[in-house]
C-alpha cells in the first residue's frame, strides 16, 4: 500500500479550489480570491505542482483587448487523482493528525 | 495622486519581481506581473506585488542553494561548527592528561590567550559535558556527510546537534557562574556562534527540503 504524502494546508486549499471545476482553466488572481492565499504563498505552490506534473499551465489571451496574456492553470489527470485522494475526508484527517499546517 | 501611489509602487515591485526570478522561471514572473493588470484595487495590487517579490527572491534562493558552491560553503560552515564542538573537550582532555604543550597551544586560541585562566572552569566541568559536546560535533559531521551524499535526515541530525550544543551551553553557563570564570567574555562572539549555527540550519533545511507538494 502506497504511503499518502503529507501536504500543506495551503496546497490542500489550492487543490480543493482547482477541484471545484477541474476542466476549467483558472487564473492566479482568481485562485487567490478562492483560496485566500497571498501571491507569495500561492505561486510557489503552483510552481511545485507544475514541476511535479500535477498541474498544467498555459498562456491565454486576455478577455479585454490591450491587456497582456494571462497564465492559466488546471489539474492534469495525475493531479486530479492526487487532489481527489488528498481532499477526501480521510486525507484531510491524516494530514491534520500528522500536523500539516492549516 | 495618493490613490495612484500604491499602484505605482506595485508596478515597480512587479518589474523587480519579474527581474529577480531565476532564468528558468521567467515566465512565472511574467505570469504574476500580467495578473496585476486585472487587479483593480490598488492596495490588493500592492499586496500582490509584495508577495511576488517574495516569490522571486524565494525562487532565486532555491536556485542558488542547488549550486555546488552553495553546498561547498555550507559544508565548510558545518565542518567549522563541528570543529568548534571538539575544541573545549580537546582542551579539557589535554589539560587533564597533562599534555600541557598542546594545552598551551590550544589556549592561545581562547579569550585571554592562556589556558591557565580556564583551569577552575575545566576542574569544575563534569566528565559527561565534554562527551556531550563531542556527541554534538559528531552529529554535525554525520549531518554534513548525509547532506553531501544527498541523504535524508541531515536537518534532523543538525538540529539534534544544535540542541545538544545549547544544553551544553546552559550547563557550562552555570559552571561559569559558580567558578566566576567566563570562557568567552564577549557576548557578541557567543551570540554570533549561535546565530551562525541557526543560519546554517535554516540554509540546510532550505537546501535539502524536497520539491514536494508539501512545500
Amino acid at each position: 500500500m502506497g504511503r499518502r504524502p503529507i501536504i500543506s494546508g495551503q496546497t490542500d486549499r489550492l487543490l480543493a479550489a482547482l477541484l471545484k471545476d477541474p476542466q476549467a482553466w483558472q487564473h492566479g488572481y482568481t485562485l487567490m480570491k478562492q483560496t485566500g492565499l497571498q501571491s507569495g504563498t500561492l505561486y510557489p505552490v503552483l510552481l511545485r505542482l507544475c514541476d511535479q506534473g500535477l498541474l498544467e499551465a498555459e498562456w491565454h489571451e486576455a478577455d479585454k483587448p490591450g491587456r497582456p496574456p494571462r497564465h492559466v492553470y488546471r489539474l492534469t489527470p495525475a493531479g486530479l487523482a492526487f487532489a481527489r485522494e488528498q481532499t477526501a475526508p480521510a486525507g484531510r484527517t491524516i494530514n491534520a493528525l500528522l500536523g500539516a499546517k492549516a | 495622486m495618493t490613490r495612484a501611489l500604491p499602484r505605482l509602487i506595485a508596478k515597480a515591485l512587479m518589474r523587480h519581481a519579474a527581474r529577480v526570478m531565476p532564468s528558468g522561471e521567467k515566465n512565472w514572473g511574467a505570469a504574476m506581473q500580467n495578473e496585476l493588470q486585472v487587479i483593480e484595487d490598488d492596495h490588493v495590487a500592492l499586496n500582490w506585488a509584495i508577495g511576488s517579490v517574495m516569490v522571486g527572491y524565494g525562487e532565486r534562493m532555491n536556485t542558488l542553494l542547488q549550486t555546488w558552491y552553495a553546498r561547498a560553503a555550507l559544508a565548510l560552515l558545518i565542518g567549522v561548527l563541528a570543529l568548534r564542538e571538539f575544541f573545549a573537550p580537546l582542551l579539557i582532555f589535554t589539560y587533564r592528561t597533562q599534555r600541557l604543550g598542546l594545552a598551551h597551544f590550544l589556549g592561545l586560541r581562547t579569550a585571554g590567550d592562556d589556558y591557565r585562566r580556564l583551569i577552575p572552569l575545566m576542574d569544575a566541568t563534569p566528565a559527561w559535558l565534554p562527551l556531550l559536546w563531542v556527541a554534538a560535533g559528531l552529529l554535525f559531521l554525520v549531518a554534513l556527510w548525509r547532506m553531501l551524499r544527498r541523504m535524508d535526515g541531515s536537518v534532523a541530525l543538525f538540529f539534534l546537534a544544535f540542541a545538544l550544543d545549547l544544553a551544553g551551553a546552559v550547563v557550562a553557563k552555570s559552571i561559569e557562574t559558580s567558578t566566576g570564570v567566563i570562557a568567552t567574555p564577549n557576548l557578541m562572539v557567543r551570540a554570533a556562534g549561535e546565530v551562525l549555527m541557526l543560519s546554517a540550519g535554516f540554509v540546510l533545511w532550505r537546501m535539502t527540503r524536497k520539491s514536494t507538494v508539501a512545500d
